[in-house]
């Protein structure tokens, strides 16, 4: 069973995607840390607050983890060293991750606090922003490819250049989406710590808040190696074996990804949704038109 | 791999992610459980608990924006095939997308004239 070998390399890179958080949150690099913090979360008492709706309280966090898991299936990790070469993989990241919004509308209902709810329907303007930005670059991809396979996304780098070059607003456009889909700052309504409190995690605590953390974290590494696989050219790389490329760039993007929120203010929820459709939805409709241009161009 | 074992194969994965969280919550039961203690459960905010739900406090502002996202999230249904053959059509599929992405546009122009992006 190979597919299932595909387990270690997700786990011990929510391991290195939890270590690189906390070093760009506390400044200090501490491997253990993720470790630690786990053991303490479930020792930690998880309350359940008064009047809640009690069934969206207690599956939003394993909605959250799944969302995550669904999306590293088809995800490879070098050219046989996927779960599912599903033929429909661009899609099939893209459905994984709308129930990112699911879980977290769940999140902010469930536990009927003030803080939670308001950061739950943020979350749901945070979608009209950035859906468009996630699925529109990503046909572009598929334009050059002609096909949704993940796998053929990346084959169809192999020859010539990597995806990067020949659509750059593309990849600006994508990595955005991409940083807002797992609502990081800034672009972190959900959560929002100097705001709402914690936003949707502000009333979990213990066992499902550890749950929770752990469906973003495998959030992010998904979002990172999609950006690797759609523009990055995945496995693609000299002298270094094609899965060792892959943990590279994944993990270089997850790092940048962490470290450009810490030097720009979050962005207002308005102002995210009106650039979104006013820049944004233009720009990667030219994206389209660019790659359709090209391409016919060197079809020709 | 057929298609029937690479839906058996995702939705064991999607299965794991249930037993992975029965046996969180196992592990925390035994490591210890939370005792009951007055006001503890009290939702944060401000240290009350507010005599109603507070579900019916929001106001969706955004519903404008939202209606438009439904039109163009359904065009997407018809990006997807297009992009996976549109080397094979060339200029024309471009010509023919450009048409119908063109009306779309004038939707959030329309949207965008009445002041329906952003808050309302």
């Amino acid at each position: 069973m190979t597919m299932l070998l595909m387990i270690v390399p997700i786990v011990v890179g929510i391991w290195v995607v939890a270590t690189l958080e906390s070093w760009v949150s506390t400044g200090r690099f501490r491997p253990g840390r993720p470790l630690a913090a786990a053991v303490a979360m479930l020792g930690q008492e998880s309350l359940v607050p008064r009047r809640p709706d009690r069934i969206l309280f207690e599956i939003a966090p394993p909605i959250l983890l799944a969302a995550g898991i669904a999306a590293t299936t088809v995800l490879p990790l070098a050219a046989e060293v996927i779960v599912i070469d599903l033929a429909t993989g661009g899609l099939f990241v893209n459905a994984a991750w709308v129930y990112v919004v699911v879980a977290l509308i769940m999140a902010g209902w469930g536990p009927n606090g003030a803080y939670a709810m308001v950061a739950g329907w943020r979350f749901l303007a945070q979608l009209i922003a950035y859906a468009m930005l996630t699925v529109m670059p990503i046909t572009a991809v598929a334009m050059r490819a002609e096909s949704l396979s993940t796998t053929a996304i990346v084959e169809s780098q192999a020859s010539g250049t990597w995806n990067v070059i020949t659509q750059p607003l593309g990849f600006v456009l994508f990595w955005l989406a991409a940083m807002a889909v797992a609502f990081l700052p800034p672009f972190d309504h959900p959560v929002a710590p100097t705001e709402l409190a914690g936003g949707v995690t502000a009333e979990y605590t213990g066992v499902r808040l550890a749950i929770f953390r752990l469906g973003r974290l495998t959030l992010i590494l998904t979002l990172a190696a999609a950006v690797v696989v759609f523009y990055l050219g995945g496995w693609l790389g000299p002298w270094l074996p094609a899965s060792a490329w892959t943990a590279v760039k994944t993990l270089t993007v997850v790092a940048a990804m962490l470290w450009l929120g810490r030097w720009v203010p979050r962005v207002r929820s308005e102002h995210l949704m009106a650039w979104s459709w006013k820049l944004g939805i233009p720009l990667a409709l030219v994206n389209i038109l660019w790659v359709g241009v090209t391409l016919w161009a060197v079809d020709r | 791999m057929s298609a029937l074992e690479q839906n058996a194969l995702l939705a064991a994965f999607v299965a794991s992610t249930i037993g992975l969280v029965t046996v969180l919550h196992l592990l925390a039961r035994a490591i210890g459980r939370s005792q009951d203690e007055p006001a503890k459960d009290v939702p944060f905010e401000g240290g009350t608990l507010q005599p109603k739900p507070v579900w019916v406090r929001y106001h969706f502002r955004y519903y404008a924006l939202a209606l438009l996202f439904l039109a163009f999230d359904m065009e997407m249904a018809f990006m997807y095939p297009w992009a996976v053959v549109y080397r094979e059509l060339g200029l024309v599929a471009l010509l023919d997308m450009g048409v119908f992405l063109a009306i779309l546009f004038l939707g959030i122009l329309y949207g965008w004239s009445e002041r329906g992006i952003g808050r309302q």
